[in-house]
Parts: structure tokens; sequence; C-alpha cells
């Protein structure tokens, strides 16, 4: 099974081969005067459309990138954009800056959304066949010319992915099926056919790591 | 539960990774550890915008985005 978080296209993608970047940041960085997300957050729940529009325009690329990694349908994924962002407008009022950033909580509202798509779909079909099949036809997401929406967020994934690529392939793995499949340690375990007890340590292990290591990097600024 | 082992649950729990039969455990721990548990939720779901951020950005297209900011209008007007 190809790993979500591995690289798809050689070296330029490889972040440990990747140039040292020049801001350790976690979350991308704005141009001079742009309004920070929480201002654009606090500005839609006023029902500013301009501000969900340049919500849109920053993060609608992320937002897509994944759903496509939970759905894998182009079309669909297009549908469920405009879906997510049609919630993000009608939910804004319950986002408490309190409980976390915009884009956590934007994130977890799409994944959320995604991955009941993609329980809807499977049952249609076969689980195991289906993960099969996808893992297999898999469109390359990777791939497309470069935006300047991809320029700025270039440096944050590369230090991500870094924080991510110290996993074992078998811990990225779990967490990818986890993360991005809605996949429950049984699930995992019986998908993988790995035992329930090393899934979980897999998972305990593995998140351990990446939180500590966003906690580093965050630390570093 | 200790709180390192509430720690440990807390990270399966925010990606959807736990099992129900320990959901329980995991919920009365979070009451009994009570605002330190729920900081430190919020610090694990800042992994889910690492998990998104480490994505490639992917396209999508204009006609999209003009249909939603008609949706938004629509609704903003009848709304």
């Amino acid at each position: 099974m190809a790993m979500d978080f591995l690289p798809k296209n050689g070296a330029q993608e490889d972040p440990l081969e990747a140039p040292a970047p020049r801001m350790p940041a976690t979350t991308p960085e704005l141009e001079p005067g742009a309004p920070t997300d929480l201002e654009l957050m606090h500005a839609i729940q006023k029902e500013d459309p301009e501000a969900l529009s340049l919500l849109y325009d920053r993060y609608n690329g992320i937002m897509k990138a994944l759903i496509l990694r939970v759905i894998h349908n182009e079309a669909e994924a297009d549908d469920l954009l405009q879906e997510i962002f049609m919630e993000i407008w009608n939910q804004a009022k319950n986002f408490s800056a309190q409980k976390g950033k915009p884009l956590g909580w934007m994130v977890t509202l799409a994944r959320r959304r995604a991955i009941d798509g993609l329980r809807k779909k499977q049952a249609y079909a076969r689980a195991g066949e289906r993960l099969q099949t996808e893992t297999e036809q898999q469109p390359d997401a990777w791939v497309h010319n470069t935006t300047e929406e991809e320029i700025s967020f270039s440096d944050t994934r590369i230090l991500v992915r870094r924080v991510i690529n110290t996993l074992p392939v078998a811990q990225q793995q779990a967490i990818n099926l986890a993360f991005f499949r809605g996949m429950s340690q049984r699930e995992i375990a019986a998908n993988t056919n790995t035992p329930l007890g090393t899934v979980k340590t897999r998972l305990e292990l593995g998140l351990k790591k990446i939180y500590d290591g966003l906690k580093e990097l965050r630390d570093e600024l | 539960m200790s709180f390192e082992e509430f720690q440990n649950q807390a990270r399966l729990y925010v990606i959807g990774a736990l099992e129900a039969e320990e959901t329980e455990a995991f919920e009365l721990a979070r009451k009994h550890f009570g605002q330190k548990a729920e900081d430190y939720m919020a610090e694990c779901y800042s992994m889910h915008e690492a998990f998104a951020l480490s994505l490639r950005p992917a396209k999508s297209s204009d006609a999209l985005k003009e249909r939603l900011m008609a949706m938004v209008r629509e609704r903003r007007q009848t709304g």
C-alpha cells in the first residue's frame, strides 16, 4: 500500500533532502497587511462575504487536497469543497478561538465531512476491494502547475513533512489510515493484517513523535 | 488513568482512532482532569492542521468559487 504521507515525485519532494527552509513556521506566512485567519473568521461571523472569499482563496487548495486524500475523486471533491465552505459560512458562529485556530477548525470540519462521504460510498462496495482499487488508481494530486498559493505553503509543508517523515513507514501508514480514512484501530488491523496490539503501539508512538515534533517546531519560533 | 495515559489516548481520540470501549474511560478521565485536559486536547487538534498542511494544495476551478459566493450572497439576502 502506498503511504499518503510519503513524497510521490522524487527528491524535490523529499523533506530530508530539501534545503533548510527560511521560516520555521507551522502555519503559512501572510502578506504584510493581510487579515489574519482569526480576523477573517470574526468577519465571517458578522456575515461578511468578502472575508469568506479571502479565506477560500487562502485555503481552498489545502482543503481540496485533504478531501482528495480521503475520497480520491476530483468531481466529488469539488462538490464537497463547496459544501464545506458553505458550512464554514453557516457554522462560523460556532467557532471559538479559545478552542483552537481557524484552520484547525476548518480541517476538522472538512475531514469529518469527507470521511462521512467516504463511508457512504463504501456502503456500496466492499471496503477491502475499494481500498485496494483507490490506492492503485489514486489521482496524482501532488503534481500540477505551481501556483502562488503553493509557493506560500511550501516552506510549511516541508517542515511538517520533515516531522512526519521521521516516523517509520508502518507508523505513517497506521496514522494515514486513521486520519485520512477514518479507520478505527480494529479496522486498521484488519486491513493491514496486523495484530491489534501492534497497530495500537504504532499509532501511539507515531502520534507522540508527531505531536512532540510539531511542538518543537512551534517552540523554535 | 494517569495524565500521561490520558495524553496518549487524547492523541488517538482526536484522529478518531480510539475504540468505542476506550472512549468511556477516556471521557471520564477528561472530566477528571478538567481544564488541563481541555488545553491538551486543543493542542492535539493542531495535529489536524499539520496533517492538512503536509499536503500539496490541489487546484480547484474558478467556477466553483463563483458558485459558492453566489450561494453565500443568496443565503445572506434571504436570511
